[in-house]
């Protein structure tokens, strides 16, 4: 294939997954494009995303509230959602860690396969790397290939965050529709759906509803309180 | 346990009971057959060809032990064969152990990049007993207890836009709310000017918001 394969990192990554930014950069010449994604670790495709957890995370029920949202909230937003599983890092002069497999760890696989929820294993960084521009390969070859316009620069860069933070308004819509446009191309009063359709080759219905969504009107009664801060905003909800 | 069955699964060939497990003849009186009973309700038929185990009428376990990986290249023939003549959802459960790991990366390309199937590692038979006793467990359960599973219409389009605003740089969880609140849609937000924008956040982040939509 003629394209370069591009690999979208959350920033977040940058300290705790170097090895597999700097592998994917140096070993496999995948583009790599660091943004806020916020949502998930990585993304390999506009409708695949990847998350990365440590197995001893999973194997322990201390984070199961956590690991549950996040992947709730990525499950709702992509058609195709991955977890990788990494072997812990042994720190330098320890033997190798032994954990203990637990009926926690088993039953989170079993709802994870029953979701369609892909698994991987991995047993380092840089064998996170070869998975991440694996599936991108894959999703290359089915055409699902991320386009970001060649140079991204300054702040342009974060046009990417509204796309990926932006959940669709019906489940399945691209939440990257908003690739081949810059934000304020699109939050221009006179851009329609069929614009945003044309420039960031998606289809109608998902322009619409990206256009819908820019546009919608928020009603603070709507919004569950679990996600407002502490203290005075939970009190502002209730009003 | 190299499979020597020439007969491929065919969906509803095999009729898995609620609850229950089906499994390959040639697993009675292994150590993996007998933790499983007790967990499940295990029985076994004869001529279940490639599959060692039924879970439900669509999802069956091909069995990969440390000795087939060792062996050489014929459980990749197996699974291959499998793959083209079944349409039921393969779980391939692969014995990973210190001797095997130098296999499981091949076997995991192959299996999940290029069949398209499931993959789970396990240390020996007693931790597949675990894993599939898990899975017959999510089977039988109701859809709506897992977690996972996406939720339609649970994803309220408020709860989106207050992530989306607070993806801004120098926004946090007050300051979301209160854009939202005074400007009433994100297209008002990334369209108001930064004199609009003073005197609900403040100066210096309403100078970060314009500068950040680049207008």
């Amino acid at each position: 294939s003629d394209t370069a394969l591009c690999v979208l990192v959350d920033s977040r990554e940058i300290s705790s997954g170097a090895d597999v930014i700097s592998s994917l950069k140096a070993v496999h010449g995948v583009k790599v494009q660091v943004c806020s994604l916020g949502s998930s670790d990585y993304v390999v495709s506009n409708r695949m995303a990847v998350e990365r957890r440590f197995l001893s995370e999973l194997l322990s029920s201390a984070n199961r509230n956590k690991v549950t949202q996040r992947l709730q909230h990525l499950h709702s937003m992509f058609e195709r959602v991955c977890v990788i599983v990494e072997k812990d890092r042994t720190k330098p002069g320890e033997t190798s860690r032994f954990l203990q497999r637990t009926q926690h760890y088993d039953a989170t696989l079993a709802a994870l396969l029953q979701a369609g929820i892909r698994l991987l294993f991995s047993s380092c960084q840089e064998e996170t790397a070869l998975l991440l521009k694996e599936l991108a390969l894959v999703e290359q070859r089915k055409k699902a290939a991320i386009c970001v316009p060649t140079e991204v620069q300054g702040h342009k860069q974060d046009m990417l965050w509204l796309s990926l933070s932006s959940a669709p308004t019906s489940p399945c819509s691209a939440p990257l529709s908003f690739h081949a446009l810059p934000i304020s191309q699109h939050l221009s009063c006179a851009v329609s759906p069929s614009d945003i359709a044309a420039g960031a080759q998606v289809s109608l219905q998902r322009a619409e509803e990206t256009y819908r969504y820019l546009r919608y009107g928020f009603d603070v009664h709507m919004l569950p309180e679990n996600l407002c801060a502490k203290g005075k905003s939970s009190s502002t909800t209730r009003s | 346990m190299a499979a020597k069955g020439n007969v491929p699964a065919a969906p509803g060939s095999v009729i898995v009971p609620y609850g229950h497990v089906v499994g390959n003849e040639k697993w009675r009186g292994s150590e993996l057959a007998r933790r499983l009973q007790g967990k499940t309700k295990l029985i076994f038929e004869d001529g279940l060809g490639l599959v060692d185990f039924h879970l439900s009428n669509r999802i069956c376990v091909l069995y990969i032990s440390e000795a087939d990986l060792v062996a050489g290249d014929e459980f990749k023939r197996r699974l291959v064969r499998f793959r083209n003549a079944s349409s039921l959802g393969g779980i391939v459960i692969v014995e990973k152990t210190p001797l095997s790991e130098q296999y499981f990366s091949a076997v995991q390309k192959l299996v999940v990049l290029q069949l398209g199937m499931v993959l789970l590692p396990v240390a020996n038979q007693e931790e597949a007993s675990q894993l599939i006793t898990q899975i017959v467990r999510e089977q039988s359960k109701d859809h709506t207890s897992n977690p996972f599973i996406r939720k339609q219409c649970s994803q309220l389009v408020e709860a989106s836009m207050f992530r989306t605003v607070q993806q801004i740089p120098g926004v946090g969880k007050t300051k979301a709310l209160l854009l939202l609140q005074q400007f009433g849609s994100i297209h008002q937000i990334c369209n108001a000017s930064v004199k609009e924008l003073e005197p609900v956040v403040g100066q210096t982040v309403a100078q970060q918001i314009h500068t950040f939509f680049g207008s």
